[in-house]
């Protein structure tokens, strides 16, 4: 058997036996947005546009990720629908900074890699980058997005005569608690994926200004950033419209 | 509550950030004097006739031949005006198409007379506004727990930076036991910031090294009992040293930050409700843990399956459209990412067990 297999089953043995069956739906949802991925990076290779396939592929997995998620209706729907919203915001950021610090395709750094390859194949590797920013901040949206509107339905759920005003208020704080240590899973997850990149900057002796305009380092970097602004802006965005859907709920009444 | 004086005082601070935004760009356009390297800044573009490119493997491309016009900005030849060749295509993979006000390091030949060719795009001021933006709503949302954020971040980068150069001094020798190192003291450091010095950060501090640790065992384990089969090292990027334990110090780091996020919402939820409910038995405390990170282990593998798996796109783009097969295109892209990614996800269904067993053994409920 395959490394690779063997991870997997062994995963599987964890996660049901601590998660029962909502082990077996997160474990699921894993397995199909691997799936999605995969289908998302033949379909670019189809020459489909990348960004449109981005778009497209990150509702699906959003919903995958939000709604298999054990948040109740209403945290599951806010949640998603912030994400939403804050996709969009990063698409409206990522597009011009892309296009501005052009870090789609290959580095220097990749020479030994390309080599054989053909690298002129037609396929524009600046909108695979956009994907890629794109793509890499989902989980942590959706992650973040889960957290603070199942924080906020728990307040709801307790105090169902809490004024929308005073949900906002006690949402920004509960925000702040999570988005604390949500941001350290983003930095050491790109510190462990750059491991490699940091210790060739450092064999090789770059200075800070060539790692800085470094093509790989700041792909890199714009794709964290921008995962970073997603997740901090989960915060008023999840609470806003929390509060919003309250306020109509309790209008109705 | 959103007063009117909570409205001013969120307008004041969005004006100040935008000046704040403002100002690092100026400042970050105008650092040219701080390059060894020469910088060019374009001022007038002409474009060559479009060529069709097709490869081996029929792909169509186009290539384009530009001459640039412009002046050296800094350093031994500023103010000489040159005229430089550039080509692109459209796939922008190895170059890029320069448009009139960009600014590009290029590399310098005075013989036989003073001519360049272009090196890299200077790509420091969407990094800087970048930046600006994220510090700035990092402040206005999160107030003051925005700069133990910042101040939190900052330190594990120093440590970071520090543990590589350690590395490069040794020649990569020890390089797990130097990043098993840096792994304790920035968990340490981290949950500091984030709890204090107190009984239930020293509870999840215990629960993060335990799972951290016991993860790499396990991983070590399936390593030797499927002998490797599947892992292909040689397609591991930028490696300078062994690979093996590089890609075990990759995973290490890479797991530590979903690891702490997680130990921390369980131990902090465990203790809250054991000063709420005193009777509460190590068992119900031990259940009720699981209960809680049975709905956080999902999306939080999510996270990092994520961030581990896009960045293998463009490559295995590349291998699709060279001909391979999707099998091999995965194997040699996307295989260690995945490997990193199911790594993780263990790690963190590990961390719920152990910090809802920690928790249930050494909360009281009279911690602070």
């Amino acid at each position: 058997m395959g490394t690779i297999t063997v991870l997997w089953l062994v995963l599987l043995i964890l996660m049901v036996s601590v998660g029962g069956s909502q082990g077996i739906s997160s474990y699921l949802g894993l397995l199909i947005n691997f799936g999605i991925l995969f289908i998302s990076v033949v379909l670019m290779a189809f020459h489909f546009s990348p960004i449109i396939v981005t778009l497209v592929s990150s509702i699906i997995l959003l919903s995958i990720t939000i709604f298999w998620s054990n948040a109740s209706d209403n945290a599951s729907s806010s949640a998603f629908f912030a994400a939403l919203v804050i996709l969009l915001i990063l698409v409206a950021i990522i597009l011009p900074i892309e296009n501005w610090a052009k870090v789609g395709g290959f580095g220097l750094e990749d020479s030994d890699e390309l080599e054989g390859l053909s690298t002129l194949v037609g396929i524009d590797f600046t909108a695979v980058a956009v994907s890629t920013a794109i793509l890499s901040s989902l989980g942590a949206i959706a992650e973040a997005a889960i957290a603070i509107a199942s924080g906020l339905d728990e307040i709801i759920s307790q105090h169902s005569a809490i004024l929308p005003k005073q949900l906002f208020f006690d949402g920004t704080i509960i925000g702040r608690q999570i988005i604390g240590t949500a941001v350290n899973t983003l930095f050491f997850g790109f510190f462990g994926s750059s491991l490699a990149l940091f210790m060739w900057f450092k064999g090789l002796n770059y200075s800070l200004g060539t790692i800085i305009n470094d093509k790989v380092f700041a792909g890199e970097l714009i794709a964290i950033m921008v995962a970073f602004i997603g997740v901090v802006l989960t915060i008023p965005i999840t609470t806003l419209i929390m509060s919003i859907r309250l306020h109509n709920k309790q209008k109705v009444k | 509550m959103l007063k009117v004086s909570g409205v001013k005082k969120l307008l004041v601070e969005v004006i100040l950030a935008v000046v704040f935004c403002l100002a690092v760009v100026v400042l970050a356009s105008h650092d040219d004097h701080f390059y060894t390297q020469p910088i060019f800044q374009i001022h007038r573009v002409i474009n060559g006739k479009q060529q069709k490119v097709v490869d081996e493997f029929h792909n169509v491309d186009h290539q384009t031949d530009q001459k640039l016009t412009g002046k050296i900005i800094n350093g031994k030849y500023s103010g000489r005006t040159l005229t430089i060749q550039n080509t692109y295509s459209d796939s922008n993979a190895m170059d890029h198409k320069l448009a009139p006000g960009q600014k590009v390091f290029i590399a310098l030949h005075t013989k036989p007379r003073l001519h360049a060719t272009v090196k890299d795009l200077k790509r420091d001021v969407p990094i800087a506004i970048l930046f600006a933006i994220a510090i700035s709503l990092l402040l206005i949302v999160l107030q003051f727990r925005g700069f133990v954020v910042i101040f939190s971040i900052l330190v594990n980068t120093l440590l970071f930076w520090l543990a590589i150069r350690i590395n490069e001094r040794t020649n990569g020798a020890p390089v797990i036991l130097i990043f098993s190192v840096l792994a304790v003291i920035f968990c340490a450091l981290t949950l500091f910031l984030v709890m204090g010095w107190t009984k239930k950060m020293m509870v999840t501090l215990m629960a993060v090294v335990g799972s951290t640790t016991a993860t790499i065992l396990i991983m070590l384990l399936i390593f030797g009992f499927t002998q490797e089969k599947g892992v292909y090292y040689e397609s591991m990027q930028y490696v300078t040293q062994l690979p093996k334990p590089l890609f075990l110090a990759e995973v290490l780091i890479g797991v530590l930050g979903a690891v702490m996020d997680e130990a921390t919402d369980i131990v902090a939820s465990l203790a809250t409700l054991k000063k709420e409910k005193p009777e509460m038995s190590r068992m119900q405390l031990f259940n009720s843990g699981r209960a809680i990170g049975r709905s956080i282990m999902g999306p939080l593998i999510n996270v990092l399956f994520f961030i581990f798996m896009a960045e293998t796109f463009a490559m295995t783009i590349l291998f699709l459209k060279n001909g391979n097969s999707w099998g091999y295109s995965f194997s040699m892209n996307m295989s260690l990412g995945m490997i990193s990614s199911l790594v993780s996800a263990i790690g963190i269904v590990l961390t719920v067990l152990l910090s809802s067993l920690f928790a249930g053994l050494w909360i009281k409920g009279d911690e602070k």
